[in-house]
């Protein structure tokens, strides 16, 4: 998977089947606006069926549900993933976010 | 019996999760009566159905938007519509702010919790428009105020258990009946406890890994989730 996909659908699919969208799907879960929600439904069920559109619901709706988690508690990043993730947060357009939190160094 | 009503191929496990945390929400719990714990789960509701708020308006603050019998204090329903419609924005002072207004630091785990799950469920229904979960009536009963012995402000806004792990696993653990709660919720969504963490190549139900993880990406970026 590449990274620019997760800046949004007008990047391309990341290298990912259906990438564009299953991105275009969590966009319009995330904006709620019933028109465009329902024709990127339609499309994903043409092109991919009906199990994968729900299961893709479903994934989106459980981040929803961590992202909360993760933002109404404080949490900050892990070390391990603080360090992995040093060379690509610039990429994906996160090392700006209110919601930034580190561990502090012992 | 199934709960949603529809041709779509909604799996059981995940009808009956949403089925499961509702009962659940309608019960007491650590810090909140079943009342009070569905009057959040309403409050979600109505966060999310209502003209939206900026960040910084605070329901309580408007005119008629909090009716004076509410079951919750202001300042929960200020947690709950602020949580819901814009995670991305709070910050530590924040939440001291809402501590100084007299809610448990623990009380507040919790209503994170429930939030953070309606969000879930409510969100499921919503994009393959079906009806949301109908709302019971509460069960009575007063909640256990169980606190774990080694609880303590650690690395999160919250106290937190010593029980190991990624810091998102850990956040609720203040509260163990909501970090299981949240557990057995996530698990027919996305992966099983620590697969998240131990096995990144295998796919799961319909969905390669790699698409799985490109939504949770994206889904995370809107939510303006640093995590």
């Amino acid at each position: 998977m590449t990274l620019e996909a997760i800046a949004g659908s007008d990047n391309g699919d990341g290298g990912v089947r259906h990438g564009r969208l299953l991105v275009r799907l969590a966009e319009a879960m995330w904006e709620g606006d019933p028109g465009p929600l329902a024709a990127v439904r339609d499309e994903l069920l043409a092109a991919a069926g009906a199990d994968v559109l729900v299961d893709a619901v479903a994934v989106s709706a459980n981040f929803h549900m961590m992202t909360r988690v993760a933002d109404g508690t404080g949490t900050p990043l892990d070390s391990g993933t603080d360090e992995a993730s040093a060379g690509f947060r610039e990429e994906i357009e996160v090392n700006d976010l209110v919601s930034r939190r580190h561990v502090p160094s012992a | 019996m199934l709960t949603y009503a529809t041709e779509l191929p909604v799996r059981d496990e995940l009808d009956a999760a949403h089925t499961e945390a509702m009962a659940e929400w309608s019960g007491p719990g650590t810090w909140w009566t079943g009342t009070q714990r569905l009057a959040i789960v309403v409050e979600v509701r109505r966060a999310r159905d209502a003209a939206p708020l900026t960040p910084w308006q605070s329901p309580s603050t408007v005119d008629g938007l909090v009716p004076d019998d509410h079951p919750l204090p202001d300042v929960v329903v200020d947690v709950v519509w602020r949580l819901t419609n814009h995670p991305g924005t709070l910050t530590t002072d924040w939440h001291a702010s809402i501590l100084a207004r007299g809610v448990e630091p623990l009380a507040y785990v919790e209503v994170v919790s429930i939030v953070a799950q309606v969000n879930c469920v409510d969100r499921f229904a919503d994009a393959l428009e079906l009806d949301r979960m109908p709302i019971p009536e509460a069960r009575p009963g007063e909640p256990d105020r169980l606190i774990p012995d080694d609880a303590e402000v650690r690395h999160h806004w919250v106290p937190t258990a010593d029980i190991g792990g990624p810091n998102v696993w850990r956040a609720l653990s203040g509260v163990p009946a909501e970090l299981e709660a949240r557990s057995r919720l996530s698990t027919p969504h996305y992966l099983e406890g620590w697969a998240v963490f131990g096995d990144v190549v295998s796919d799961r139900f319909s969905l390669q890994r790699v698409q799985m993880e490109l939504i949770a990406a994206r889904t995370s970026k809107l939510n303006e989730c640093f995590y």
